[in-house]
Protein backbone atom coordinates (compact mmCIF):
# COMPACT_ATOMS: atom_id res chain seq x y z
CA UNK A 1 0.00 0.00 0.00
CA UNK A 2 1.53 3.46 -0.97
CA UNK A 3 1.13 5.95 1.46
CA UNK A 4 1.31 9.47 0.86
CA UNK A 5 3.63 10.57 3.59
CA UNK A 6 5.74 8.97 6.69
CA UNK A 7 4.15 12.23 9.09
CA UNK A 8 1.17 13.47 9.53
CA UNK A 9 -0.35 17.01 9.24
CA UNK A 10 -0.24 19.52 12.23
CA UNK A 11 -3.07 21.52 11.59
CA UNK A 12 -2.90 22.89 15.14
CA UNK A 13 0.40 24.23 14.57
CA UNK A 14 -0.82 25.74 11.74
CA UNK A 15 -4.20 27.01 13.09
CA UNK A 16 -1.97 28.71 15.79
CA UNK A 17 0.32 30.48 13.37
CA UNK A 18 -2.80 31.68 10.99
CA UNK A 19 -4.68 33.48 14.17
CA UNK A 20 -1.62 34.86 15.23
CA UNK A 21 -1.18 36.08 12.21
CA UNK A 22 -4.35 37.37 11.60
CA UNK A 23 -3.92 39.03 15.08
CA UNK A 24 -0.81 40.71 14.18
CA UNK A 25 -2.54 42.28 10.97
CA UNK A 26 -5.74 43.47 12.76
CA UNK A 27 -3.55 45.28 15.24
CA UNK A 28 -1.41 47.08 12.22
CA UNK A 29 -4.99 48.00 10.10
CA UNK A 30 -5.81 49.73 13.65
CA UNK A 31 -2.25 51.19 13.88
CA UNK A 32 -2.53 52.44 10.11
CA UNK A 33 -5.90 54.11 10.93
CA UNK A 34 -4.56 56.07 13.69
CA UNK A 35 -1.40 57.22 11.57
CA UNK A 36 -3.74 58.42 8.74
CA UNK A 37 -6.01 59.97 11.52
CA UNK A 38 -2.87 62.07 13.10
CA UNK A 39 -2.24 63.47 9.44
CA UNK A 40 0.92 64.27 7.26
CA UNK A 41 3.39 63.96 9.90
CA UNK A 42 2.70 60.52 10.55
CA UNK A 43 2.06 59.48 6.68
CA UNK A 44 6.01 60.91 6.43
CA UNK A 45 6.99 58.42 8.88
CA UNK A 46 5.62 55.83 7.28
CA UNK A 47 7.41 56.15 4.07
CA UNK A 48 10.80 56.95 6.28
CA UNK A 49 10.31 53.31 7.40
CA UNK A 50 9.01 52.24 3.93
CA UNK A 51 12.34 52.92 3.08
CA UNK A 52 14.24 51.63 5.98
CA UNK A 53 12.21 47.97 5.22
CA UNK A 54 13.66 47.47 1.66
CA UNK A 55 16.38 48.30 2.73
CA UNK A 56 16.26 45.59 5.31
CA UNK A 57 14.75 43.13 3.07
CA UNK A 58 17.41 43.32 0.41
CA UNK A 59 20.82 44.19 2.74
CA UNK A 60 19.81 42.93 5.91
CA UNK A 61 21.31 39.72 5.04
CA UNK A 62 24.99 41.10 3.86
CA UNK A 63 25.37 43.49 6.98
CA UNK A 64 23.96 40.41 9.58
CA UNK A 65 26.45 38.13 7.83
CA UNK A 66 29.24 40.93 8.29
CA UNK A 67 28.10 41.74 11.80
CA UNK A 68 28.42 37.76 12.76
CA UNK A 69 31.62 37.58 10.86
CA UNK A 70 30.39 34.89 8.53
CA UNK A 71 32.93 33.64 5.78
CA UNK A 72 31.42 32.46 2.66
CA UNK A 73 33.30 28.65 2.20
CA UNK A 74 33.82 26.99 -1.09
CA UNK A 75 33.64 23.22 -1.27
CA UNK A 76 37.53 22.16 -1.25
CA UNK A 77 37.55 24.69 2.01
CA UNK A 78 34.22 22.86 3.70
CA UNK A 79 33.54 19.64 1.56
CA UNK A 80 31.59 17.69 4.35
CA UNK A 81 29.29 20.51 5.02
CA UNK A 82 28.54 21.00 0.99
CA UNK A 83 28.30 17.24 0.71
CA UNK A 84 25.88 16.93 3.35
CA UNK A 85 23.46 20.70 2.38
CA UNK A 86 23.83 19.27 -1.25
CA UNK A 87 22.26 16.06 -0.40
CA UNK A 88 19.49 17.61 1.66
CA UNK A 89 18.96 20.07 -1.46
CA UNK A 90 18.54 17.17 -3.56
CA UNK A 91 15.94 15.60 -1.15
CA UNK A 92 14.31 18.80 -0.21
CA UNK A 93 14.30 20.09 -4.07
CA UNK A 94 16.03 23.43 -3.49
CA UNK A 95 18.68 25.53 -5.54
CA UNK A 96 21.90 25.19 -3.90
CA UNK A 97 22.09 27.99 -1.15
CA UNK A 98 25.62 29.60 -0.18
CA UNK A 99 27.02 27.96 2.26
CA UNK A 100 28.91 30.08 5.54
CA UNK A 101 31.01 29.33 8.73
CA UNK A 102 31.35 31.20 11.88
CA UNK A 103 34.31 30.45 13.31
CA UNK A 104 33.49 30.59 17.34
CA UNK A 105 33.19 27.51 19.81
CA UNK A 106 29.67 28.42 20.45
CA UNK A 107 27.61 26.02 19.00
CA UNK A 108 24.86 27.70 16.55
CA UNK A 109 23.32 27.64 12.90
CA UNK A 110 21.32 30.42 10.93
CA UNK A 111 19.69 31.22 7.56
CA UNK A 112 19.59 34.16 6.00
CA UNK A 113 18.41 35.38 2.46
CA UNK A 114 14.93 37.06 1.12
CA UNK A 115 14.41 33.80 -1.45
CA UNK A 116 15.31 30.66 -2.42
CA UNK A 117 18.22 31.94 -4.69
CA UNK A 118 19.24 34.45 -2.39
CA UNK A 119 19.37 32.14 0.76
CA UNK A 120 22.77 31.45 2.57
CA UNK A 121 23.14 28.97 4.83
CA UNK A 122 25.62 29.49 8.44
CA UNK A 123 26.94 27.00 10.77
CA UNK A 124 29.88 27.71 13.59
CA UNK A 125 32.56 25.99 14.04
CA UNK A 126 31.59 25.10 17.20
CA UNK A 127 28.38 23.22 15.85
CA UNK A 128 30.48 21.40 13.38
CA UNK A 129 32.40 19.54 16.01
CA UNK A 130 30.09 18.94 18.81
CA UNK A 131 27.77 17.38 16.48
CA UNK A 132 27.42 14.31 14.84
CA UNK A 133 27.27 13.85 11.16
CA UNK A 134 23.07 13.00 11.48
CA UNK A 135 22.37 15.52 14.28
CA UNK A 136 24.51 18.19 11.79
CA UNK A 137 22.20 16.96 9.45
CA UNK A 138 19.31 16.99 11.23
CA UNK A 139 20.17 21.43 11.92
CA UNK A 140 21.12 22.07 8.43
CA UNK A 141 17.72 20.60 7.24
CA UNK A 142 15.96 23.30 9.84
CA UNK A 143 17.83 25.70 8.43
CA UNK A 144 17.40 25.03 5.05
CA UNK A 145 13.31 24.45 6.21
CA UNK A 146 13.21 28.14 7.13
CA UNK A 147 14.66 29.10 3.50
CA UNK A 148 11.60 26.50 2.11
CA UNK A 149 8.82 28.39 4.02
CA UNK A 150 10.67 32.22 3.47
CA UNK A 151 10.76 32.77 7.01
CA UNK A 152 12.97 35.69 6.93
CA UNK A 153 10.84 37.46 4.51
CA UNK A 154 7.93 36.87 6.72
CA UNK A 155 9.49 38.16 10.19
CA UNK A 156 10.67 41.19 8.02
CA UNK A 157 6.97 41.50 6.78
CA UNK A 158 5.73 41.11 10.38
CA UNK A 159 8.25 43.56 12.18
CA UNK A 160 7.37 46.33 9.43
CA UNK A 161 4.45 48.20 11.27
CA UNK A 162 6.19 47.22 15.32
CA UNK A 163 9.31 49.02 13.97
CA UNK A 164 7.23 51.99 12.93
CA UNK A 165 5.61 51.60 15.93
CA UNK A 166 8.77 51.61 17.94
CA UNK A 167 10.37 54.85 15.69
CA UNK A 168 7.16 56.78 16.73
CA UNK A 169 7.28 56.31 20.35
CA UNK A 170 10.97 57.01 20.44
CA UNK A 171 11.01 59.79 18.70
CA UNK A 172 7.63 61.24 20.85
CA UNK A 173 9.84 60.73 23.75
CA UNK A 174 12.84 62.94 22.70
CA UNK A 175 10.87 65.58 21.21
CA UNK A 176 8.54 65.76 23.90
CA UNK A 177 5.43 65.91 21.09
CA UNK A 178 6.42 69.22 20.15
CA UNK A 179 3.95 71.97 19.95
CA UNK A 180 2.30 72.08 16.61
CA UNK A 181 -1.33 71.34 18.05
CA UNK A 182 -3.95 71.30 15.40
CA UNK A 183 -7.40 70.53 16.92
CA UNK A 184 -8.52 68.07 14.02
CA UNK A 185 -7.16 64.00 14.30
CA UNK A 186 -6.04 62.88 17.56
CA UNK A 187 -3.04 64.76 19.41
CA UNK A 188 0.33 63.68 18.49
CA UNK A 189 0.26 62.39 22.91
CA UNK A 190 -2.14 60.11 21.75
CA UNK A 191 -0.41 58.44 18.84
CA UNK A 192 2.81 58.06 20.58
CA UNK A 193 0.79 56.27 23.37
CA UNK A 194 -1.14 54.17 20.80
CA UNK A 195 2.53 53.43 19.08
CA UNK A 196 3.73 52.12 22.19
CA UNK A 197 0.53 49.91 22.15
CA UNK A 198 0.90 48.49 19.21
CA UNK A 199 4.89 47.96 19.77
CA UNK A 200 3.91 46.02 22.61
CA UNK A 201 1.39 44.04 21.37
CA UNK A 202 2.90 43.45 18.05
CA UNK A 203 6.22 42.69 19.41
CA UNK A 204 4.24 39.14 21.65
CA UNK A 205 2.64 38.36 18.46
CA UNK A 206 5.73 38.40 16.30
CA UNK A 207 7.56 36.05 18.97
CA UNK A 208 4.76 33.94 19.10
CA UNK A 209 5.28 33.64 15.27
CA UNK A 210 8.73 33.30 15.67
CA UNK A 211 8.30 30.28 17.85
CA UNK A 212 5.65 28.65 15.83
CA UNK A 213 8.16 29.09 12.74
CA UNK A 214 10.43 27.43 14.83
CA UNK A 215 8.08 24.15 15.15
CA UNK A 216 7.18 24.02 11.29
CA UNK A 217 11.40 24.03 11.10
CA UNK A 218 11.88 21.79 12.99
CA UNK A 219 8.75 19.97 11.75
CA UNK A 220 10.24 20.29 8.11
CA UNK A 221 13.68 19.05 9.09
CA UNK A 222 12.42 15.39 10.34
CA UNK A 223 10.50 15.31 7.42
CA UNK A 224 13.51 15.75 5.09
CA UNK A 225 15.60 13.71 6.65
CA UNK A 226 13.34 11.36 8.04
CA UNK A 227 15.34 11.21 11.42
CA UNK A 228 13.49 13.41 13.82
CA UNK A 229 15.58 11.87 16.59
CA UNK A 230 18.59 13.19 15.30
CA UNK A 231 17.67 16.63 15.86
CA UNK A 232 16.12 15.90 18.89
CA UNK A 233 19.73 15.12 20.00
CA UNK A 234 21.24 17.60 18.31
CA UNK A 235 18.86 20.19 20.07
CA UNK A 236 19.86 18.30 23.48
CA UNK A 237 23.35 18.88 22.67
CA UNK A 238 23.03 21.87 21.50
CA UNK A 239 21.06 23.67 24.43
CA UNK A 240 23.15 22.36 26.85
CA UNK A 241 26.40 23.51 25.67
CA UNK A 242 24.42 27.48 24.64
CA UNK A 243 23.55 27.67 28.89
CA UNK A 244 26.95 26.83 30.07
CA UNK A 245 29.01 28.75 27.54
CA UNK A 246 29.60 32.64 28.67
CA UNK A 247 27.81 35.32 26.90
CA UNK A 248 30.75 37.13 25.69
CA UNK A 249 29.35 36.95 22.15
CA UNK A 250 26.00 38.40 23.05
CA UNK A 251 25.99 42.42 21.84
CA UNK A 252 26.60 40.98 18.30
CA UNK A 253 24.27 37.64 18.29
CA UNK A 254 21.29 40.33 19.80
CA UNK A 255 19.64 41.15 16.71
CA UNK A 256 20.07 37.59 15.04
CA UNK A 257 18.16 35.85 17.74
CA UNK A 258 15.37 34.59 15.93
CA UNK A 259 17.11 33.02 13.19
CA UNK A 260 18.99 30.97 15.31
CA UNK A 261 18.72 27.53 15.05
CA UNK A 262 18.34 27.76 19.55
CA UNK A 263 18.95 31.30 21.17
CA UNK A 264 22.38 31.72 23.33
CA UNK A 265 22.74 33.06 26.58
CA UNK A 266 20.34 33.95 29.39
CA UNK A 267 16.82 32.22 28.75
CA UNK A 268 13.88 33.66 28.44
CA UNK A 269 10.29 32.24 28.33
CA UNK A 270 7.10 32.67 27.68
CA UNK A 271 5.90 35.13 25.63
CA UNK A 272 9.06 37.15 25.48
CA UNK A 273 10.76 34.17 23.48
CA UNK A 274 11.86 33.62 19.96
CA UNK A 275 12.30 30.28 20.62
CA UNK A 276 9.93 27.39 21.95
CA UNK A 277 11.33 25.71 25.01
CA UNK A 278 14.03 22.95 24.32
CA UNK A 279 11.81 20.49 26.31
CA UNK A 280 8.54 21.56 23.90
CA UNK A 281 10.71 20.71 21.22
CA UNK A 282 11.84 18.01 21.93
CA UNK A 283 8.27 16.77 22.72
CA UNK A 284 7.68 17.40 19.10
CA UNK A 285 10.14 15.95 17.30
CA UNK A 286 8.93 12.47 19.79
CA UNK A 287 5.98 12.66 18.80
CA UNK A 288 7.16 13.09 14.98
CA UNK A 289 9.36 9.96 15.64
CA UNK A 290 6.54 7.41 17.26
CA UNK A 291 4.47 8.34 13.68
CA UNK A 292 7.43 7.30 11.62
CA UNK A 293 7.45 4.01 13.61
CA UNK A 294 3.77 3.70 14.56
CA UNK A 295 2.73 4.06 10.57
CA UNK A 296 5.84 2.30 9.63
CA UNK A 297 4.50 -0.79 11.92
CA UNK A 298 0.81 -0.76 10.68
CA UNK A 299 1.61 -0.77 7.16
CA UNK A 300 4.03 -3.78 7.85
CA UNK A 301 1.19 -5.75 9.27
CA UNK B 1 5.30 25.35 -3.05
CA UNK B 2 2.48 27.89 -2.72
CA UNK B 3 2.54 31.34 -1.06
CA UNK B 4 -0.32 29.26 1.30
CA UNK B 5 2.19 26.82 2.39
CA UNK B 6 4.88 29.34 2.91
CA UNK B 7 2.95 30.93 4.77
CA UNK B 8 1.78 28.19 7.18
CA UNK B 9 5.13 26.80 7.34
CA UNK B 10 3.69 23.69 5.71
CA UNK B 11 6.49 21.60 3.99
CA UNK B 12 6.08 18.12 2.36
CA UNK B 13 8.96 16.48 0.67
CA UNK B 14 8.06 16.59 -2.68
CA UNK B 15 7.46 12.78 -4.27
CA UNK B 16 9.14 11.77 -7.69
CA UNK B 17 8.54 13.44 -10.95
CA UNK B 18 7.28 11.72 -13.98
CA UNK B 19 9.46 8.98 -14.44
CA UNK B 20 12.55 9.81 -17.15
CA UNK B 21 14.72 7.51 -16.58
CA UNK B 22 14.49 5.21 -19.30
CA UNK B 23 15.70 8.04 -21.23
CA UNK B 24 18.86 7.01 -21.03
CA UNK B 25 18.75 3.69 -22.71
CA UNK B 26 18.10 5.54 -26.14
CA UNK B 27 20.21 8.50 -25.68
CA UNK B 28 23.20 6.36 -24.84
CA UNK B 29 23.23 5.05 -28.30
CA UNK B 30 24.17 8.37 -29.64
CA UNK B 31 26.42 8.98 -26.83
CA UNK B 32 28.68 5.76 -27.69
CA UNK B 33 28.23 6.08 -31.67
CA UNK B 34 28.83 9.38 -31.30
CA UNK B 35 31.34 10.73 -28.92
CA UNK B 36 33.09 7.60 -27.68
CA UNK B 37 31.38 7.61 -24.49
CA UNK B 38 31.06 3.91 -22.88
CA UNK B 39 29.41 2.82 -20.22
CA UNK B 40 31.85 1.29 -16.88
CA UNK B 41 29.13 -1.43 -16.56
CA UNK B 42 27.92 0.11 -12.87
CA UNK B 43 25.31 1.89 -11.44
CA UNK B 44 23.92 2.85 -8.10
CA UNK B 45 20.52 4.50 -6.89
CA UNK B 46 20.66 6.74 -3.41
CA UNK B 47 18.37 6.94 -0.88
CA UNK B 48 17.74 7.74 2.83
CA UNK B 49 17.44 4.66 4.82
CA UNK B 50 15.21 5.01 7.17
CA UNK B 51 15.26 2.83 10.64
CA UNK B 52 12.03 1.42 10.63
CA UNK B 53 10.97 -2.22 10.62
CA UNK B 54 9.50 -2.06 7.10
CA UNK B 55 11.91 0.04 5.23
CA UNK B 56 14.29 -2.39 6.07
CA UNK B 57 11.82 -5.51 4.91
CA UNK B 58 11.24 -3.35 1.81
CA UNK B 59 15.01 -2.87 1.09
CA UNK B 60 15.91 -6.39 1.70
CA UNK B 61 12.99 -7.74 -0.37
CA UNK B 62 13.68 -5.93 -3.74
CA UNK B 63 17.10 -6.96 -3.31
CA UNK B 64 16.52 -10.25 -2.85
CA UNK B 65 13.85 -9.95 -5.92
CA UNK B 66 17.32 -8.58 -8.14
CA UNK B 67 19.37 -11.09 -7.34
CA UNK B 68 16.44 -13.69 -8.62
CA UNK B 69 16.08 -12.10 -11.54
CA UNK B 70 20.58 -11.12 -11.67
CA UNK B 71 20.73 -14.78 -12.38
CA UNK B 72 19.13 -14.22 -15.88
CA UNK B 73 20.61 -10.87 -16.85
CA UNK B 74 24.11 -11.13 -14.98
CA UNK B 75 23.44 -8.17 -12.69
CA UNK B 76 25.21 -7.98 -9.94
CA UNK B 77 23.47 -6.39 -6.94
CA UNK B 78 25.35 -5.06 -3.47
CA UNK B 79 23.88 -2.43 -0.55
CA UNK B 80 26.32 -0.08 0.56
CA UNK B 81 26.04 2.70 3.30
CA UNK B 82 28.06 6.00 2.31
CA UNK B 83 30.00 8.23 4.86
CA UNK B 84 27.04 10.65 4.84
CA UNK B 85 24.62 7.92 6.00
CA UNK B 86 23.14 7.35 2.62
CA UNK B 87 22.16 3.68 0.98
CA UNK B 88 23.42 2.89 -1.64
CA UNK B 89 22.01 -0.29 -4.05
CA UNK B 90 24.95 -0.45 -6.37
CA UNK B 91 24.14 -2.72 -9.74
CA UNK B 92 27.09 -3.89 -11.95
CA UNK B 93 26.27 -5.35 -15.47
CA UNK B 94 28.11 -4.37 -18.99
CA UNK B 95 24.91 -4.27 -20.74
CA UNK B 96 23.05 -0.17 -19.87
CA UNK B 97 19.71 -1.86 -20.62
CA UNK B 98 19.90 -3.97 -17.74
CA UNK B 99 21.13 -1.27 -15.36
CA UNK B 100 18.49 0.63 -16.51
CA UNK B 101 16.03 -1.49 -15.82
CA UNK B 102 17.55 -2.88 -12.29
CA UNK B 103 17.68 0.89 -10.62
CA UNK B 104 14.03 1.07 -12.24
CA UNK B 105 12.97 -2.18 -10.20
CA UNK B 106 14.51 -0.44 -6.70
CA UNK B 107 12.74 2.31 -7.40
CA UNK B 108 9.77 0.77 -7.84
CA UNK B 109 10.28 -1.47 -4.99
CA UNK B 110 10.71 1.86 -2.73
CA UNK B 111 7.54 3.86 -4.03
CA UNK B 112 5.12 0.77 -3.94
CA UNK B 113 6.46 0.61 -0.10
CA UNK B 114 5.91 4.38 -0.09
CA UNK B 115 8.72 5.47 0.30
CA UNK B 116 9.09 7.00 -3.32
CA UNK B 117 9.86 10.43 -1.36
CA UNK B 118 12.95 8.88 0.20
CA UNK B 119 14.65 8.62 -3.41
CA UNK B 120 17.42 11.08 -4.29
CA UNK B 121 18.54 10.06 -7.55
CA UNK B 122 20.58 7.30 -9.68
CA UNK B 123 23.86 7.52 -11.05
CA UNK B 124 25.31 5.83 -14.12
CA UNK B 125 29.20 5.97 -14.98
CA UNK B 126 30.77 6.03 -17.96
CA UNK B 127 34.24 6.95 -19.31
CA UNK B 128 35.15 8.71 -22.37
CA UNK B 129 37.43 7.64 -25.24
CA UNK B 130 40.82 8.30 -23.31
CA UNK B 131 39.18 6.65 -19.90
CA UNK B 132 38.22 9.64 -17.97
CA UNK B 133 35.53 8.63 -15.49
CA UNK B 134 32.11 10.73 -15.96
CA UNK B 135 28.64 10.69 -14.40
CA UNK B 136 25.55 10.87 -15.81
CA UNK B 137 22.69 11.35 -12.44
CA UNK B 138 18.89 11.61 -12.41
CA UNK B 139 17.58 13.06 -10.16
CA UNK B 140 14.49 11.53 -8.55
CA UNK B 141 12.51 14.49 -7.10
CA UNK B 142 13.15 16.44 -11.00
CA UNK B 143 12.89 13.99 -13.68
CA UNK B 144 15.81 15.45 -14.81
CA UNK B 145 19.35 14.70 -15.64
CA UNK B 146 22.53 15.92 -15.60
CA UNK B 147 26.58 15.22 -15.90
CA UNK B 148 28.90 15.07 -13.20
CA UNK B 149 32.77 15.29 -14.11
CA UNK B 150 35.46 14.77 -11.23
CA UNK B 151 38.37 16.63 -12.42
CA UNK B 152 42.07 15.71 -10.64
CA UNK B 153 42.31 17.41 -7.10
CA UNK B 154 40.21 17.38 -4.00
CA UNK B 155 36.78 17.18 -4.79
CA UNK B 156 37.51 19.13 -8.31
CA UNK B 157 34.56 18.81 -11.07
CA UNK B 158 35.35 19.55 -14.38
CA UNK B 159 32.54 21.87 -15.20
CA UNK B 160 33.91 22.65 -19.25
CA UNK B 161 33.54 18.88 -19.84
CA UNK B 162 29.74 18.57 -18.04
CA UNK B 163 28.74 21.13 -20.00
CA UNK B 164 30.46 19.47 -23.20
CA UNK B 165 28.55 16.29 -22.30
CA UNK B 166 25.24 18.25 -21.82
CA UNK B 167 25.53 19.56 -25.35
CA UNK B 168 26.70 16.03 -26.53
CA UNK B 169 23.61 14.24 -25.09
CA UNK B 170 21.19 17.34 -27.03
CA UNK B 171 17.73 17.06 -26.89
CA UNK B 172 18.52 12.67 -26.42
CA UNK B 173 17.83 13.21 -22.10
CA UNK B 174 15.94 15.84 -20.33
CA UNK B 175 18.24 18.14 -18.86
CA UNK B 176 18.40 20.01 -15.52
CA UNK B 177 18.74 23.50 -16.70
CA UNK B 178 19.61 25.28 -13.50
CA UNK B 179 22.93 24.69 -13.05
CA UNK B 180 22.74 25.52 -9.04
CA UNK B 181 21.02 22.38 -9.21
CA UNK B 182 23.86 20.02 -10.52
CA UNK B 183 24.69 18.30 -7.21
CA UNK B 184 27.86 16.34 -7.28
CA UNK B 185 28.03 12.89 -5.22
CA UNK B 186 31.37 12.59 -4.03
CA UNK B 187 32.14 9.31 -3.17
CA UNK B 188 29.70 7.01 -4.84
CA UNK B 189 29.97 3.54 -4.40
CA UNK B 190 30.43 2.95 -8.15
Amino acid sequence: MARPTSFGRDSGLQARMLLTMFLLGLVYVAFIGVLFAAGAGAITIVFFAGAMFLVQLFAADKLALRAMGAKEVSPAEAPELHALIERLCVQADLPKPRIAVVDTPMPNAFAMGRSQKKAVVCATTGIMQLLSPAELEGVMAHELTHVINRDVVIMTVASFFASIASMITQFGFFFGGGSSDDDDGPSWLAVVLISLLVYVISFMLMQALSRYREFAADRGAAVITGRPSALASALLKISGVNERIPTQDLRAAGEMQAFFITPVGHRISGLFATHPPIEKRIAALERLESQLQGTALASAA
Amino acid sequence: MSLFDALLGRHKVKGPAPDRLFALSTAYVDLEAGHGVKTRGSAGIVFQALATADFQQIVSETQELLQGTGQETGTQVETRDDEYGYRWVVLRDPDIEDLVVAVNTVGDGLAVGGYADRILAAVFAFEDSQGQPMYLIYNYKRGKWYPFVPASGEKQRSNERELQLKAQIGAGLPMEPELERWFPLWGAPI
